[in-house]
Order: C-alpha cells, then structure tokens, then sequence
C-alpha cells in the first residue's frame, strides 16, 4: 500500500498528470491500429468489384461483407471493454489483431460469399471490436489536459489511410487478385499485435466491488462480475443515457452524406469526376477538422460539451444545406458546403470519445465507450436504409439529406438535457465505489487487493476532478 | 466427239462451281451473304467537305448496298472539272476516275458500294485531285473498353474473362471465344471440354469461365462480337500465377510483426528488471507491506515509472 503512495503523490503534485511522455507512443499506437481498422474498413470497396465478377453475386449482397464487419466491430465493442476490465487491456487487444488477421487470411481461401460473411465480416468485427474501444480508452486514461488532441490526431488517420490505402489495395489487387491481396492484408492487420504491446502491463485490474468472495464460480457471482465488467449500471444513469441517445441520434445522420454525398452530385448534373472530387475534398477538410478541434478543445477556454454542440448543430445544419446548395447547380456552393460539412465532421469526431470521460469518469471510460459503441451502431444501421428509402419514395436526395441532417440537429438538442448542460464549468464525474482516502492504514488483505488497484483510478480520477473545473479557464 | 466437249464443258462447269475462293484468313464464323447483291437493303451517306479532308465513321450490322457521296466546295482555284477518284484502302477502285463538274459552286461524287461480308469493310476514300478527300470508316461496332492489364489467376482456381458491348451500340447476334495459338487464333468450344470452359452468354456480355487453371492457361483469350457483316474482336491477357507469389510478401510481414513485438516485450523486461533491483535496493521496510495481492506492484510501479518519463 504505502509503497504505491509516494508513486500516488508524486503524480499529485506533480502537476504533470499523466500527460505527455510514453502518452504520445501510445497515440503512435493507437493512429496505426485506428488506421488498420477503420482506414482499412473504408478502403474494402475496391475488393468488391472483384467478388461481384468472380461469385457472380448482386452488388447489394457484397456490400454486406462491410456491413456486416462494422457491426461485428461496434457489436463486440462492450466485449473488448469488459474483456480488459477483467484482464489484462495488452493482451486483449493483441488477441484482437490476432483475431482481425486470421479473419483476412481465412477470407483469401473462400469459396463462395459465405465464407466472406463470416472471415471477413465475423471473425475480423470480432477482432476490431476487441482493438479499438480498449486502445482509445487506454489513450484517453493517459492524458487529461491535452485528450483530444491527442485523440484528433489518432483519428486522423482514417482519412489519410484511406487515401493511401486506396491506391495500394488497388495494386495489390492488380498484383495477386483478391485471394493474395487479403492475405497480404492479414499480414498488416498483424501489425495491430505490436500497437498491442506497446500498452505495457495493466496497471490496474478493476475488481469488482460487489464480489464477496474468490471462490463460488457460480452463475449469479459470474453474472454479477460481467455486469460490472460491461459496465451495465451505467444505463441506469440518467447522463449517460442521455449522452448516448444523442450520440444515437447524430449516428443516424452523420454517415448519410458519406454514402449519398457521390450519387447526389452525378444526379444533380455534375460528371463523376467532379463527384469523387467533391468527396475527396471533405475528406481532407475532415482530417483537418479532427486534429484542430483536437488543439482547439485543449485550449480549454470552453467547455467540450459546447464545443461538441456547436459542431454537432453545424454539421447538421450543412447537410441541411448539401441538397439546397446543389439546387442552383453551382459547382463552387456545393463544394463549399461539402469542405465546411467534412470539417465540422471531424470537429465532432474528435470530441464524442472525448466527452464520456466527463460524463462516466475516467475508471469507468472502457465500460462505457463499448457501451455506447454498440448502442449507436444500431442506430448508424437505421440511417443508411432509412436514406435509401427516402430518395426511392421522393425521387432524389433532398428529403434524405433534410432527414439526416435533422437527425444530427436531434441529437445536439437530446444533448443540451444533460445535467449541468449550462453551468459554466464542467461537474465533478461521479466518484467510484472504492474508497479514496490515501492516509487509511494497512487494511485486510482483501480490502488491499480491492483498493490499491483502484487507489490508481480514483487518483486519476481525482486528478481529472481537480484539473478540470480550474483548467476550464486556464 | 461433241458428247466428249460436252462431258469435257461439264466437267468443267462442275470444276468451276465446287471451287471456292481461297480465303487466307482465318476462317471466321461469319455466314456467306444468303441474299443476292441486288435484294441487299440501301442505306445512303453522305459527308461535305469544308476542309481538307475529314474521316467519317460508318457502323454497319448487316450486308448493305452502301451509297457514299462526297460534296466538295471547292478551293480558291475554282476549276471547273476536276478528277475524281476513290479507293478501298488505299488502293484504287477500278473505274472510279472521273471526271467532275462544278455544279452549283461544288463538286460532287458518288458510288453504290455492296458491303456482303469482312472484306468489304474497311477504309473508302473519294478523292479530289489530290486537293481534298474524304475516309469512310466501315467497320462493324467494335468491343469499346478493352481491359490493358492482365486479368491475375491462381493455379487451380478458376477465372472468369467478361467482355461486354456498349448499351450505345447494337446487340450482336452472339458471342465467340478464341485462343491464342501463336500468331493464329483457335476457337474455344465449352462443349468439347465442358470440365474446363463455360461460356455464358448474355445479349450484351459474355463470359468464359476457366477453371482448373494450370500455368499454360495464361496468354491471350479474345472475345468476338458476332454480326451479320463481321466479327469484332477484343483481347484480354490472362496470367496464371502461383500462390507462392503473395506468400513472399505475407511472410516478410509477418516476420516483421514478430520481430516487432519480441523487441517491445524484451526492452520492456530489461526495463522493469532495473527498476525491480532499483527499487527493491530502496526503503526495504516497504516490502514487508506487500501482500499476495501486490505481488506484481514492483514491476507495474516500474513500469509507471518509465511512462511518467
């Protein structure tokens, strides 16, 4: 015990926090693996042209291979989070780069679209799903001050490995057709493994509190554990439900240009250069948009939660005003829309992680962004089809692009109902279970193996508390 | 002797009607023209020349009587006859030279050609002097997007090589597929080896599927588009390679990842062994506080140690 304390105090007083330092390689860390997931996921169209001509399947049940990945991902997020609240966070996501690669390489042996179902979309979900929740909730334990910096800069590189994915699956493909070029594929995706151990060894194992006693692997004990692990007590809590409503909301929205944006351009007249041009270029503003709301959010001269409104409402607003800029037919509006829509994205992008820490506390980060993961994917899943459906009744965009973006609208108003949503500073997060006190004496030996780990989170947690409220106007 | 002449002229006669002309190409699928020239359907274009010459594109589908007229304004010399001429690919058409009138400030030509079968297609030129011509292109719609790279294959899979016709053009009556057996082309009949080929035929797209493939399997496979004047071709590459080749890369990345991850594990151990001993040659009266539980405090304080660097 009393050896963990002067650890404990230096990190005090350090003034410091855990910011900076090792924090950045784990940023490093975190951009590859993000980089390998999602970049990764983007770029997989090229292989569909290829699947279409060789099982001589319709377009339509090819492109669920990527849906069916992404839910797979956001699906086994909360399993990623318990999994490292229970053991150890390196372990689990070097599992999962393990499970990601083994599901590519399995897939360059496939004999007819099932296969693919279930390697490329099944088995490499499950393996996503274990990598990204744990490896950004890892990033965002390590820093305080300077969080979403760090987490615009990791995120930013979805879009520029999409850009340089595109051109090298391509010529992957060209190289060894798509069985050799998954192959080659699951060998990057083991790249993941490394990111993985860069984590170090856990530094704290939550216990959870309820547990009354080692032995009993009894159903109700297991269950009891599992329901800590995933944090499930968190849906009780009314600021978290409403965080993750809203965040449900602007899912439903926020994809809808990315998948429409293209066919609206070609349909309102422009050639399908221009098209892809328009979408490119909000990609570019969208890496932007991440990694400056990212500094500009550490600044701290206001609260995340604002900033994460302002941007919601204007990334709402612009795909609002996507079909009406196009209405005209003017090429410059519609582009200039696009770039401030890409930006405003990012901007948002940055934050959503950013914010739950504030909302949950750091201790309970893992549980609830894995949470929160799988309840917006059911929610992303409804945006696409519901546009579709829109854009077959009425004939083109505008009602998809006007529902989508109101949607997003919906979500900043869901928002604003947090408590405290007006107070000038942020609130405390709520404390965890565990007693905080650092002058308690030697304890029972089951009281030490429950504290002292989680004696490190309530100190960070502590740190967080006494950082922000002061650092909001700093 | 007259029955002789006369068995010798049916000899002759029988002689004279089995024998073909000789066609040094390739034998194509195309059918000989079934209707008489003068029953041939007409079909008319024509082209004024501003210029100096022009090329005008002529997509015929069936055997026609083609009539082509060239109208010429003239140059600055305004001679009132002037010669003219056409040619089918360069070389002269017997009893094209003419002579031609201006007539009302231009000149003009014309001729009925039969387009029957392939050898009529081509390049038909009406020439002015040598002041001014005008090409007609006849051709058969041709493949538009042929596919430059080669289509990649392993052995033992199978591939498939589609060629399709433009939605702009018309449909061909059916489709072919050939091989290439060096500078000769050799049509592939799935029905011959049902195991390895099957081609699908769709009105616009065909598709050969190849399976079985073995390394011989690669070279050039051309697709042909069949109407009633010709065929037309496309090509595509094939190459069958195999599954060593993505192996190679696959494993360098492999054993880069591993070598990766033995360095982080290795330095992080060397790490938390100079911190153990560091830390455990420090307040020695700390280590009677561990318990069970913090068996593994050293080595994560050591650890924290370093990330707070």
């Amino acid at each position: 015990m009393t050896k963990l304390r002067p650890k404990a105090e230096s990190q005090g007083d350090g003034g410091e926090g855990p910011d900076g330092g090792y924090g950045w390689v784990l940023v490093g860390a975190l951009f590859v693996s993000t980089s390998l997931v999602f970049g990764l996921m983007r770029s997989l169209g090229i292989f569909f042209v290829e699947f279409v001509q060789y099982f001589d399947e319709s377009a339509q049940a090819i492109s669920w291979i990527s849906s069916t990945g992404l839910a797979a991902q956001q699906f086994f997020s909360p399993l990623g989070a318990a999994l490292c609240n229970a053991y150890d966070t390196r372990w689990v996501v070097m599992t999962g780069g393990c499970l990601a690669a083994l599901g590519l390489i399995l897939a360059s042996q496939a004999t007819c679209l099932v296969h693919l179902y279930l390697t490329m979309g099944v088995i490499s979900g499950l393996g996503w799903g274990l990598v990204f929740t744990p490896m950004v909730a890892t990033v965002m334990a390590n820093f305080t001050r300077r969080r979403t910096l760090a987490l615009g800069l990791a995120f930013s590189s979805i879009g520029l490995s999409s850009f340089a994915f595109n051109p090298l699956f391509q010529l992957l493909v060209e190289l060894y057709t798509w069985r050799g070029a998954l192959l080659i594929l699951g060998g990057l995706s083991l790249n993941i493994v490394p990111c993985g151990a860069l984590i170090g060894p856990q530094r704290r194992s939550k216990a959870p509190a309820k547990v009354v006693s080692e032995s009993g692997v009894s159903c109700a004990s297991f269950l009891q554990r599992a329901s800590s692990y995933l944090e499930l007590p968190l849906l009780f809590e009314r600021p978290y439900i409403t965080y993750t409503l809203a965040i449900s909301l602007l899912n439903v929205g926020y994809f809808v240009p990315y998948f429409h944006l293209v066919a609206h351009s070609r349909q309102v007249g422009f050639s399908e250069y221009q098209a892809a041009f328009v979408m490119s270029a909000a990609g570019a503003t969208d890496i932007l948009g991440r990694i400056a709301s990212g500094w500009f959010s550490d600044l701290g001269h206001f609260r995340l939660i604002h900033l994460l409104s302002v941007w919601t409402t204007l990334a709402g607003v612009f795909i609002m005003l996507l079909p009406v800029s196009s209405l005209s037919g003017s090429y410059a509006a519609l582009m200039v829309i696009s770039l401030l829509y890409g930006f405003c994205s990012g901007a948002l992008t940055s934050l959503v992680f950013a914010v739950v820490p504030m909302i949950v506390g750091v201790e309970r980060m893992m549980g609830a962004l894995g949470l929160l993961q799988l309840i917006e994917s059911g929610a992303g899943l409804l945006g696409a089809p519901l546009s579709g459906l829109l854009k077959d009744i009425t004939g083109d965009y505008t009602a998809s692009f006007m529902v989508a973006g109101g949607f997003v609208v919906l979500g900043t108003l869901t928002m604003v109902t947090l408590p405290h949503y007006f107070c000038g500073k942020d609130p405390p997060p709520p404390k965890s279970v565990s007693p905080d006190d650092p002058d308690k004496g030697l304890h029972a030996e089951l009281e030490q193996m429950h504290s002292s780990p989680s004696d490190m989170n309530d100190l960070t947690g502590e740190v967080t508390n006494n950082r922000l409220p002061e650092d909001t106007y700093s | 002797m007259s029955a002789s002449w006369k068995q010798l002229c049916l000899q002759i006669l029988l002689l004279l009607v089995s024998c073909r002309h000789i066609n040094t190409k390739t034998p194509g699928p195309t059918p000989p023209p079934l209707i008489p020239i003068d029953q041939l359907p007409t079909d008319v274009r024509s082209v004024a020349l501003k210029g100096e010459s022009h090329t005008e594109k002529v997509e015929l589908l069936n055997p026609v009587n083609l009539a082509l007229e060239c109208t010429w304004t003239g140059n600055q010399d305004k001679l009132a006859n002037i010669t003219g001429l056409w040619r089918k690919d360069g070389e002269e058409v017997k009893n094209s030279n003419q002579t031609v009138p201006m007539e009302n400030d231009q000149y003009n030509l014309k001729r009925v050609f039969s387009i029957v079968n392939e050898e009529d297609l081509g390049s038909y030129t009406c020439e002015f002097g040598s002041k001014a011509k005008i090409d007609f292109v006849l051709a058969a719609p041709q493949i538009g997007d042929v596919r430059d790279k080669p289509i990649v294959s392993y052995v033992g899979d199978f591939v498939v090589i589609t060629c399709k016709m433009e939605e702009t053009k018309p449909e061909p009556s059916t489709w072919y597929w050939y091989r290439a057996n060096g500078t000769d082309k050799k049509q592939i009949i799935a029905a011959e080896e049902p195991l390895r080929y099957e081609i699908k035929n769709e009105e616009r797209k065909t598709k050969l599927v190849v399976s079985s493939l073995v390394e011989t399997d690669g070279g050039l496979y051309f697709c042909g588009a069949v109407y009633a004047i010709s065929t037309s071709m496309s090509h595509v590459e094939l190459k069958v390679i195999s599954f060593h080749e993505p192996l190679k890369p696959f494993v360098a990345i492999v054993i880069e990842v591993i070598v990766l991850v033995a360095i982080i594990l290795l330095y992080e151990k060397s790490q938390s062994k100079k911190n153990s001993t560091a830390a455990e040659n420090g307040t020695t009266d700390q280590t009677n506080t561990l318990t069970q539980g913090e068996s593994n405090g050293p080595a994560e304080i050591s650890s924290m140690r370093q990330r707070k660097v």
